[in-house]
């Protein structure tokens, strides 16, 4: 794998990952603005 | 043959050191000074939160208040609860990844140096407002660590520092999975697929995808209380329409899963260190790795194991028994896994396997106590008691904590090149064992006669136990006065070679001792990352 589409996978993932991160975060949030 | 490549490319790099002085721990993007940088710290928070222990342990030694006022005590459990998980099991874990994952996958670095960077220096900021609050009106947190509403709406000015804290220890440890993921994902060696990884590179993968998603629950929460508290919202409280028991809900979704994100990398760091000191390979690799995910799995939908007495429907509850329970299986193929690991092994017992023994026996007492309280009628009883409290320092500290020592001194010739003072480490192990036992077995019994946690002051019937704990408890803060002392000496040891231990495996022990500070500039070329399933 060359250095350019290494780059481009690691960019991938790690918004990827924190995308996830901030769904858990707003979504919990929401639960919360829902159930009050 | 695979260590002259390794050796080749650490000499490439001899022209590009660390920078000197204060800026190369301040601006470091190195994998290995940022690891040294956690490990330090936590071991300084080892020592607060240690403090706070004995403040704990003195006050309860013999029956009356002895020292200090009960709101000071209340403070002294709460933040030697966060402190302890958050600033030292937790940063540990995360130096130990640090140093030890790109070493293990041949990779040069962690796949995000600098924000490597940031998630380290983001602890001591997030530590040093969590201290301050103790010199605040109205003192540091006395909530307890679980943080519930309304009892932490009472907190004085120290509440907005907590819920900032909190935040950016939430904030620090998901840079660190973000980062933990995105470099066992995209940068292992060109021949090394998942199931071919190390044993602690794995249990780490699966950590860092529970960090993901369970630390921005604890985020969320606490930025509900901060809302409740300064905003007008009623998220929590009752008054206003809100449910108090949400929070708690909502809390142990994130609690559960930190149980285990404070130990499966202590179950990474067992499976490295039993094969070495075993002279065979793991026994049922895939088969560690298939437990670890459903223990990950399973630690999801079991947290209202904690809730048991707060009320809920007999589904809920007979659903949250037997998925606590379920986690026994898992978790048992692991310990027969390491069993079988050293069956007929030529074993030897030098310091690490000495602490990983020791973690076997004894996270397995807190196993099966955890069996017992996930038995709802008869956690009914046990409930914030001492037998609670005996549980979890049970799993957490001849758990997570000899996990780390076991890890620390496993890789410690590989971090300085010299071999550590084997006989001051095993002084070391047996004073910890000895004095472990003695400060938290006795709690067992303190908690089937009904001694309530969290308290200042009990009844005379609970005095005798309590003093054995109380002494058990100083001699385990003295004993660890000697790792630092082998630490501080460390240097002063025989040469270590590359290899250190006769029965060790994998990419790490093919660099130098001590590891350069680039390592594995290209990724390694030949099939090494078979060497260690051969």
């Amino acid at each position: 794998m060359d250095e350019q589409t290494r780059k481009k996978n690691i960019r991938r993932t790690a918004l990827i990952v924190t995308a996830v991160a901030l769904a858990f975060y707003i979504g919990f949030i929401m639960m919360g603005v829902m159930r009050s | 043959m695979t260590t002259a490549v390794v050796d080749g490319q650490a000499a490439e790099h001899d022209d590009h050191g660390p920078t000197k002085g204060i800026k190369r721990w301040l601006f470091s993007t190195n994998h290995k000074d940022i690891g040294t940088m956690y490990l330090i710290f936590s071991l300084l928070m080892f020592f607060t939160g240690g403090a706070m222990a004995m403040v704990i342990r003195s006050e309860l030694a013999v029956p009356g208040l002895q020292f200090v006022h009960p709101e000071f005590f209340n403070s002294m459990t709460t933040m030697h609860a966060l402190i302890m998980v958050f600033g030292a099991v937790m940063p540990a874990f995360v130096g130990l990844a640090n140093w030890m994952i790109p070493l293990m996958i041949g990779a040069p670095d962690m796949a995000l140096p600098r924000m490597n960077n940031w998630s380290f220096w983001i602890l001591p900021v997030a530590f040093g407002i969590l201290l301050s609050t103790l010199l605040m009106p109205g003192g540091a947190p006395a909530g307890g660590w679980t943080m519930y509403p309304p009892l932490i709406l009472q907190t004085g000015d120290a509440f907005p520092f907590l819920i900032f804290s909190v935040h950016l220890m939430g904030i620090s440890s998901i840079m660190g999975s973000i980062n933990v993921i995105v470099t066992i994902i995209n940068m292992r060696a060109p021949d090394m697929s998942l199931l071919k990884m190390p044993m602690f590179v794995w249990t780490w993968l699966i950590t860092a995808y529970l960090l993901i998603a369970v630390m921005p629950v604890l985020a969320g929460a606490v930025t509900m209380l901060l809302t409740d508290q300064f905003f007008g919202t009623s998220f929590f409280l009752a008054a206003g329409g809100g449910d108090p028991v949400m929070f708690q809900h909502i809390f142990w979704f994130f609690g559960h899963p930190e149980v285990y994100i404070m130990i499966l990398p202590a179950f990474g760091v067992v499976s490295e260190i039993i094969p070495t000191f075993s002279r065979k390979k793991l026994f049922g690799h895939d088969s560690m790795v298939y437990a670890a995910s459903c223990i990950a799995f399973l630690s999801f939908i079991v947290w209202a194991h904690h809730m048991f007495t707060v009320g809920m429907p007999l589904t809920g509850q007979l659903f949250f028994m037997f998925a606590t329970m379920l986690i026994a299986v898992p978790t048992g193929v692991k310990i027969f896994n390491w069993v079988a690991t050293m069956w007929r092994g030529a074993m030897t017992f030098e310091t690490p396997m000495l602490f990983s023994l020791a973690f076997v026996f004894l996270f397995t007492i807190g196993g099966f106590s955890g069996l017992m309280l996930a038995i709802q009628p008869a956690d009914v009883q046990y409930h914030d008691t001492y037998f609670v409290v005996a549980h979890f320092h049970y799993v957490l500290v001849p758990g997570s904590v000899f996990a780390i020592m076991a890890g620390a001194y496993y890789w410690l010739p590989k971090w300085t090149g010299h071999m550590y003072n084997e006989k001051l480490g095993k002084l070391h192990f047996w004073t910890s064992t000895i004095f472990v036992n003695v400060t938290f077995f006795p709690q067992h019994f303190l908690g089937l006669a009904g001694m309530p946690r969290r308290i200042p002051d009990y009844s005379v019937q609970f005095a005798d136990f309590n003093l054995i704990s109380s002494i058990g408890a100083i001699g385990f803060g003295l004993s660890q006065l000697l790792f630092v002392l082998i630490l501080v000496t460390a240097k002063r040891g025989e040469k270590a070679t590359d290899r250190v231990w006769e029965g060790s495996h994998g990419l790490e022990w093919t660099v130098p001792s001590p590891a350069p500070w680039h390592t594995f500039t290209t990724p390694p070329k030949n099939r090494i990352a078979d060497e260690a399933f051969d």
